[in-house]
């Protein structure tokens, strides 16, 4: 420990939705309230990637939604850490055998901490973010490889091919 | 209450400043915590956030940013100054103002409608008060036996609030805006974050973001300072008296829901400024 | 003496034969190198006067023969004017003509027997200020204008008149404006102030559209109107005092209330204010240089540098106080008539009305602060709105729109004029460059009079609106790894060159020009106030220009440099919308929407219905008109 205060000091989270049923969202929202006080921790739930250190993904990531969440992960400044919320993050859950779904949130982004359950409870939540934050720290000082570097010119990952029109889907 | 005009001083105050002002939100952070019956961050906790930020990596949308980033700092510390020093109060204002609207054209040089948005906000925001502020040094003035200096009231044998206290009413509306509370937090509010996803500062990150900060907390001990001036000798009770309106600010933020800019403007043009103006045409009347 | 007389006849009669010259018909290159040399000259002549002429010279000392002629010269402008006011078939200003001709008959037949008086040129330091931003800002503009005035012929309407009859105009009013500064005798006075309103009339005129002509029409009628006014003054002041010289007159001060009050009704029509703005406005759809020459820089300020001529006339008499309100009333209502714009010229226009009702505020108040704040804003702004309409006209010549929504983007498109546009706008609102520091003097010498300084607190918090707005537009801009200098006519480009290093130089020598010009010229002015408190805080404006000074310009130097060196392109990200953006630099306010078509978001600044033209107006001219009439009021107290 040196004397300048470690990311794992204030981490401020962002929150993405990918294809939640709201189970691992609300109780994520449970975290700030008073009995779990994520604040004490100083963690900040912020609404933009731009202000954000942690990356927090609730549910499965699906076609449509790939491109953004890669889109607010690039635009999280470095060092950043993902925490996959939840067992449909993780994993893609009991979704992950849809016609639509890609799978876990590492199908898209690279992945720092898993946090299992169904939903995840809030203790688990928040020791996943502090986890994060620790690896912030690493990843700051070069001992984790950082996550490639994205520059504007980079195209989207071309995930967004719509599996469900070659299914011929009703909705396409 | 005299603050001497040498170079020690000017290199303690910009060192010190803003730790004071940061200080000032990590209270004000704990306050409204245990407010909500929660643990809330430690009192450092601007402090640590600051120190990330600056480690962080910077990201841009143009090179404009930059440029308005450091004028937003740059005459944020010199308006401290000029306070500190007792310079002439209308200058000081404009500096202040001119700091205030870096920060406001940073958000509106880029081509972001969540950044443009809370840059207009802002600039409603301060077209509602500064006649507010120029009034308030206008009463300073009939005060003080016709100086337009900053340094006035601070030797002032009478507090200043026992003549102004109309315009210390002004001025605290004046200081909620300026602290972005409630009711009047809609340009960047610290809690709903999501509303405007912090609106004119959301394309400013990292270290950038930093520089917001720490304009920030010198613009929270400037303020603080102010509230001192308007009962300065003994300096003690100015300072109980700016901690009981940083309280208050606290309080008051915590206990109300946020304006629509068209509304601020409007109260601020007429009830805040019908307290000014009144205040300052019975100093007039009574100085005849 | 002699280099001094030749200089002012350079001044003022060069400009006019080099009109003339142009209507000889000349054509192209040697049009274009005319109006140079004109322009050069002119320059030349103006910044050679100050050295010449040392502090004060009372006395140039020119023969009665210049009365003489003066005396046959003003009813042949009057009847120019009359000549006009037939072919426009306007009633207003056939009356206003025949009311004036009959005065100068009048005028001719009574001092007939009387002995006549030489005519006076006054060239003292305001004079020479006043020479120098006419010459200077007028000729630099007048060059401008070569370039413009050739992209202006291929899309002008049909319906517009020759360049050698603008031309003609444009350069022969610099002649007038110089002569209309320099001269003390009332008489000439009226001749170059009606002289100045012919050259505004056909310069709106130029396009010969259905909306300039009525724009036309509009700035004689309101502009013979302060003409009539101005007839009438001198009228009677030359019967009540028995002298045309206008420092007699102002040395009278009390006595002769009435003529000081028509005089400075003239000048309020002059200079726009309230509820005489609807010609300065209407101006605006002349060719930018008009607007910049005529309608910003330097003909409207015809009225505030007589008005502040008349300052220590005015003061201590009643009038000044009702002068004082209308200016303040003035700057305040055009502040926020500006918020309401979106138009950039019209934003423009009001902008500089209100800083004319500013400056003649000041000079009512007649203190030597007030008086310094006074010169202090006709310095800063002539350069500073000379600098900004130019800009306009060029982006407007580029981009085919005045405005201020489509400028966003700009500083890719048309990197250099934009950069100096913004230091136009940034002269005019940041601390403590010129013209805040005459906003700061003029609020701090207001500070006696309640009324005004209410009225001067609203208008300068409201002004901080459309500035921020602008100014906020035109920065906006994706980032783009290379700039294309656009291409424009070389006249244009050096002179908006030239005078952008001017504005910058000027606002950085803000502190020696204060210092060695304004001072000294308003405690000379206001001698007898000398001992006055006011002037202490005349000293504290040089102690604040001090180390603050220093570290602004330092900051600013940091700023710019830090922008330059620290940004790195890779350091680019799309601007958050909610990761939905379409990825491409130039249309990012493009989202994804439904089905993944892109989208677009609309995004403008706030235009406050509140502070609407028609809204504001209704109310604001008839009460502005009641505070003009309660001039004569005042008169009876």
């Amino acid at each position: 420990m040196t004397d300048v205060p470690k990311f794992n000091k204030s981490p401020w989270v962002v929150h993405f939705n990918c294809n939640s049923c709201n189970g691992c969202d609300i109780e994520f929202l449970a975290c700030l309230t008073p009995l779990y006080d994520l604040e004490r921790f100083g963690i900040l739930h912020v609404g933009n990637p731009k202000h954000a250190d942690v990356l927090v993904v609730t549910g499965s990531v699906n076609h449509r939604n790939a491109r953004v969440l890669k889109n607010v992960y690039d635009q999280i400044p470095e060092p950043k850490v993902v925490v996959a919320m939840g067992v449909c993050a993780s994993t893609g859950g009991i979704f992950a055998d849809g016609y639509n779904v890609l799978g876990g949130v590492d199908k898209v982004i690279p992945v720092d901490v898993f946090v299992p359950g169904c939903p995840a409870r809030p203790e688990a939540m928040i020791d996943g973010v502090l986890k994060g934050a620790q690896i912030l720290e690493a990843k700051h000082s070069g001992k984790t490889p950082l996550a490639e570097k994205n520059v504007l010119t980079r195209t989207p990952t071309p995930v967004a091919t719509p599996v469900a029109q070659e299914k011929g889907a009703p909705h396409a | 209450m005299i603050i001497p005009q040498t170079p020690l001083m000017v290199v303690l105050l910009v060192v010190l400043a803003p730790l004071f002002g940061a200080l000032l939100c990590g209270i004000d952070r704990r306050i409204t915590a245990r407010a909500q019956g929660r643990i809330g961050p430690p009192i450092l906790q601007a402090v640590y956030d600051t120190i990330k930020l600056l480690r962080k990596e910077p990201m841009l949308l143009n090179r404009v940013q930059i440029v308005y980033a450091y004028l937003h700092l740059a005459f944020m510390i010199l308006a401290m100054l000029l306070l500190v020093f007792g310079q002439d109060s209308l200058m000081f204002l404009f500096v202040f103002a001119f700091s205030t609207l870096s920060l406001v054209l940073g958000g509106m040089c880029v081509r972001s409608p969540y950044s443009r948005i809370g840059s207009q906000r802002e600039i409603m925001l301060m077209v509602a008060y500064e006649p507010i502020l120029i009034l308030l040094m206008i009463g300073f003035y009939l005060v003080n036996g016709h100086s337009f200096m900053l340094s006035a009231p601070m030797t002032a044998a009478k507090p200043m609030l026992l003549s102004l206290p109309l315009l210390f009413i002004g001025f605290l509306v004046v200081l909620a805006i300026k602290m972005q509370k409630s009711p009047f937090d809609i340009a960047t509010s610290h809690h709903a974050h999501q509303e405007i996803v912090k609106g004119l500062t959301i394309e400013y990150s990292g270290p950038y973001l930093a520089i917001l900060e720490i304009a920030h907390f010198y613009e929270m001990a400037l303020l603080f300072f102010f509230i001192v001036l308007f009962w300065s000798s003994p300096a003690w009770v100015g300072i109980i008296l700016a901690s009981l309106s940083f309280f208050l600010m606290t309080v008051v933020d915590n206990a109300f829901a946020r304006l629509t800019s068209m509304w601020i403007f409007k109260f601020m043009w007429t009830g805040a400024l019908i307290l000014a103006v009144t205040n300052v045409l019975w100093l007039y009347w009574a100085s005849k | 003496m002699q280099i001094q007389e030749a200089l002012i006849a350079l001044l003022v009669l060069g400009p006019l034969v080099f009109g003339l010259l142009m209507l000889t018909g000349v054509k192209g290159v040697l049009r274009n190198a005319l109006v140079a040399v004109a322009g050069v000259t002119t320059i030349a002549a103006g910044v050679a006067l100050p050295f010449y002429s040392g502090v004060i010279v009372p006395d140039v000392g020119l023969p009665t023969l210049i009365t003489t002629l003066g005396n046959w010269i003003e009813p042949m402008v009057i009847l120019t004017v009359l000549a006009i006011g037939f072919s426009i078939r306007s009633w207003p200003v056939r009356i206003m003509a025949l009311i004036q001709l009959g005065l100068c008959v009048i005028g001719l037949l009574m001092s007939r027997h009387e002995p006549l008086e030489e005519t006076k040129l006054v060239v003292d330091s305001l004079a020479m200020i006043m020479v120098l931003i006419v010459s200077v800002i007028g000729s630099l503009i007048a060059l401008y204008a070569i370039g413009y005035m050739n992209g202006h012929e291929h899309h002008a309407p049909a319906t517009a008149a020759s360049n050698n009859r603008f031309f003609f105009v444009l350069i022969s009013f610099l002649g007038l404006m110089n002569g209309l500064v320099l001269v003390d005798n009332m008489k000439w006075l009226s001749i170059f102030w009606e002289g100045t309103t012919l050259c505004s009339f056909f310069l709106i005129g130029h396009d010969g559209t259905a909306e300039a002509k009525a724009s036309a029409r509009r700035a004689i009628t309101i502009n013979v109107f302060g003409g009539l006014a101005m007839s009438v003054g001198v009228f009677l002041a030359a019967h009540s005092v028995g002298s045309e010289s206008l420092s007699v007159l102002m040395s009278k001060g009390p006595v002769v209330l009435l003529p000081i009050a028509l005089l400075a009704i003239a000048t309020m029509t002059k200079s726009a204010q309230m509820p005489f703005q609807s010609w300065l406005l209407g101006a605006m759809v002349a060719p930018t240089p008009v607007s910049a020459l005529l309608h910003s820089s330097t003909m409207v300020k015809a009225g505030s540098y007589l008005i502040l001529r008349m300052s220590p006339g005015l003061e201590g008499t009643p009038l000044a106080a009702v002068v004082a309100i209308a200016g303040a009333f003035t700057f305040a209502l055009t502040s926020a008539l500006a918020i309401g714009q979106s138009n950039g010229k019209k934003v423009l226009a009001y902008s500089t009305i209100a800083n004319l009702g500013l400056i003649s505020c000041c000079a009512a108040i007649g203190t030597p602060l007030a008086y310094a704040a006074g010169i202090t804003i006709l310095i800063f702004h002539a350069i500073s709105k000379a600098l900004l309409f130019l800009c306009v006209g060029t982006i407007e010549q580029s981009i085919g729109s005045r405005d201020i929504e489509d400028m966003g983007g700009l500083l890719f498109k048309m990197p250099l004029t934009t950069n100096i546009a913004i230091v136009g706008m940034i002269s005019m609102m940041m601390p403590p460059f010129g013209m805040l520091i005459g906003k700061w003097m003029a609020i701090e010498s207001a500070v006696h009079f309640p009324v005004v300084l209410i009225l001067l607190v609203l208008g300068s918090a409201l002004t901080i609106f459309f500035w921020a707005k602008w100014l906020g537009r035109i920065t906006t801009t994706s980032y783009h790894e290379k700039y294309t200098i656009e291409s424009i006519s070389p006249w244009m480009r050096t002179v908006l060159a030239v005078i952008g290093i001017g504005v910058v130089v000027a606002s950085i020598c803000a502190l020696p020009i204060y210092e060695q010009v304004i001072r000294p010229v308003s405690l000379l002015t206001f001698s007898e106030q000398a001992s006055n408190i006011n002037i202490s805080i005349l000293d504290s404006v040089s102690a604040f220009l001090g180390w603050p000074m220093i570290i602004v310009i330092g900051a600013i130097i940091m700023a710019l440099a830090t922008g330059a060196l620290l940004f790195k392109p890779s350091r680019l990200r799309l601007p958050y919308l909610c990761g939905e953006n379409v990825d491409s630099d130039e249309t990012t306010y493009t989202f994804r929407s439904i089905a993944d078509a892109p989208s677009t978001a609309m995004l403008t600044s706030y235009y406050l219905p509140l502070f609407g033209e028609s809204r504001i107006t209704t109310w604001a001219n008839p009460l502005a008109a009641l505070i003009i009439l309660s001039l004569f009021g005042v008169l009876f107290i």
